[in-house]
């Protein structure tokens, strides 16, 4: 089985992804928000996979075993930023239809029935 | 195993404690899933007729056919745009700094203020009138003109200038109009005060609990205490004003971190019924050098503000009625289908679009952290001058637009995907100050912001998670403004 994170030298890990599962969006979202403590490479592997480099920051002091668990972390993170973008390729047509018709405009009857439903808007 | 036929409708995820999926949708309607149903939705494979099928359905997180979406997009947008109801007029808070004179040297003091013999600082007649009628200009029925300072009472004549000016144009305009004096109360006299009470202006005050902590932080410009002055003035404003119109504010320092249940005893004490636990602002003299003290890491912050929720909570179910604001407003956000305009914490930002704050010399600011940073030399967000500018080039500027824009948080990275989207908001103008980023997005994982608000939300959403009805009953007394006893199921 394929090992899921390398470890390349002290402090510096890889990871790489398969492009027919993760797509570059997915992969940048989830390594952003790693910047905190990480600095994150992405760049591309070889034609089927992307390569993910993770060395921590200057002033962090993390073990090698706490640095695996974030790297393993990132891979669930990404995992689930694809699948919110699977979501959102299917479906996400949806929450335009939704704003749109919340900011079209609109009758002052049914206006002023919203308003006067909202506890907000009572003195 | 064949795919279930159902439509997944907008909304976030984010894994959360006790292997639990929390859904949050567009119109911040929730839902905790164990990772078996989340799994179950994902890949479409939940049964019809299970009871997460359900309720997944009832709260807008699934559609069963295409033949359904368009009334449930119908009612889905219906309440986006009861949530979005602050957006609907535009500027109502129009903060007006008749002064940067002040008769007291905070040490935290976000407006920078000057000596109070500097009179060069204080707003004349002409600019005063042009402020007016810039913020008449606003297309919001609900105007609310709030004083600050420096120490407004300082240049009270232009204070009454703006009333009396703002009454006027009001006979016209026929706006719902307001009016707060932001007040240390130092210098607050009867006759002062009977001047508010006839025109309806309330009060808000500084406290920051006990006299110690009290003059810890605030203290007279010319040496010496000053919570002595402010409870006899307290009283005073009480008795003409009555309780109801004079509020109070607290901002946390170094000095009261460890003391917050000290400040809230001191606030039921004195007869309030609540309190704003505010974190220190990055501006003024809280960021000059020779206050770092006054500083702490944000997760102290955060800790001290759970311990202090849950004191005041207590408080509450031993019979006070005794709310924390900014709870109340995340409170109702979560647990409410209505709008809470709360210039802070809003998406797109309340920076000019909610609130607007106007200096001494006529200066604009989107918000009144524009303008701190102004005065520590970065004038970057002042929008124009009233008496130079017209209200659209003011408010609908490039650079507004640019700030709203970008402050929605659709699309700031890291908050596109978050799950507490709906509850939270941006701070453009601190990503700016503090993280350089010119594009007001700011480095979500590394903002003191987002580490604030996302523990804040998360404790909060964990306590309705856990569901204690005890604890829950306090969250609706402060969401309905009714006493603890009142809300219980008896």
């Amino acid at each position: 089985m394929k090992k899921i994170v390398t470890k390349i030298e002290d402090n510096r890990m890889l990871v790489t992804l398969h492009k027919a599962f993760y797509e570059k969006l997915a992969i940048m979202s989830a390594a952003h928000g790693l910047t905190d403590s990480f600095v994150v490479m992405v760049e591309p592997y070889d034609e089927e996979y992307t390569a993910v480099y993770f060395e921590p920051k200057k002033d962090i002091q993390i073990v090698e075993s706490g640095l695996y668990e974030a790297v393993q972390e990132f891979c669930n993170r990404v995992l689930d930023e694809q699948l919110r973008l699977d979501i959102e390729k299917r479906y996400g047509n949806i929450r335009d239809m939704i704003v749109k018709q919340a900011f079209a405009p609109v009758t002052e009857a049914q206006l002023s029935k919203e308003l006067s439903a909202d506890p907000g808007n009572k003195k | 195993m064949n795919e279930v036929d159902y439509i997944i409708l907008p909304c976030k995820f984010m894994r959360c404690p006790q292997n639990r999926i929390l859904l949050v949708n567009e119109v911040g309607e929730y839902l905790y899933l164990t990772e078996e149903e989340f799994e179950g939705l994902a890949s479409y494979q939940l049964e019809p007729d299970s009871r997460i099928y359900y309720d997944l359905k009832s709260k807008h997180f699934l559609s069963d056919s295409e033949r359904s979406l368009p009334s449930q997009v119908n009612l889905l947008a219906t309440k986006y745009r009861t949530k979005k109801a602050y957006l609907r007029h535009f500027t109502s808070l129009h903060m007006v700094v008749v002064t940067l004179r002040c008769n007291q040297i905070c040490n935290y003091c976000h407006a920078s203020s000057k000596d109070d013999t500097a009179r060069s600082y204080d707003m004349d007649v002409d600019t005063a009138k042009k402020v007016v009628d810039m913020i008449f200009e606003s297309p919001s029925p609900s105007i609310k003109i709030e004083f600050q300072g420096g120490e407004p009472l300082l240049n009270f004549t232009i204070v009454e200038e703006i009333v009396k000016y703002a009454e006027k144009t009001n006979k016209a305009k026929r706006k719902n109009l307001s009016f707060v004096l932001c007040t240390n109360l130092t210098l607050i006299n009867q006759d002062i005060l009977e001047y508010l009470k006839k025109h309806t202006v309330l009060i808000s005050t500084s406290l920051d609990g006990p006299k110690a902590l009290h003059d810890a932080n605030r203290i007279m410009r010319c040496g010496g205490s000053s919570y002595d002055k402010v409870i006899d003035k307290l009283k005073l404003t009480r008795a003409v004003m009555g309780n109801e119109n004079v509020s109070a504010l607290m901002t946390t320092t170094n000095n009261n971190l460890g003391n917050l249940n000290q400040i809230i005893d001191e606030y039921v004490e004195l007869g309030f019924q609540g309190v704003f636990l505010r974190s220190l602002n990055p501006y003024g003299y809280a960021k000059t050098g020779h206050n770092e003290k006054l500083q702490y890491d944000m997760d102290d912050f955060v800790s001290a503000y759970k311990k202090a929720i849950e004191y005041i909570i207590t408080l509450n179910q031993k019979g006070a009625y005794f709310v924390e604001y900014f709870a109340t407003i995340l409170l109702t956000r979560i647990l409410t289908p209505f709008s809470t305009g709360f210039m802070d914490l809003q998406s797109p930002a309340g920076v000019g679009i909610l609130g607007a704050i106007y200096d001494f010399n006529g200066d604009v600011y989107p918000s009144d952290e524009g303008r701190m940073l102004a005065a520590m030399g970065d004038s970057h967000f002042r929008l124009g001058n009233v008496k130079r500018n017209t209200h659209a080039e003011l408010f609908y500027s490039p650079l507004l637009q640019k700030i709203i824009h970008n402050s929605c948080v659709e699309i700031v990275p890291s908050c596109h995907s978050c799950a507490y989207q709906q509850f939270c908001g941006t701070d453009p103008i601190r990503a700016y100050s503090q993280q350089n980023d010119k594009n007001y997005f700011g480095c979500i994982p590394t903002s003191e912001f987002c580490k604030k608000y996302k523990q804040i939300i998360s404790y909060f959403m964990d306590m309705i998670r856990e569901n204690d009805q005890a604890v829950m009953d306090v969250f609706w007394s402060w969401v309905t403004r009714r006493k603890y006893n009142e809300v219980r199921i008896k």
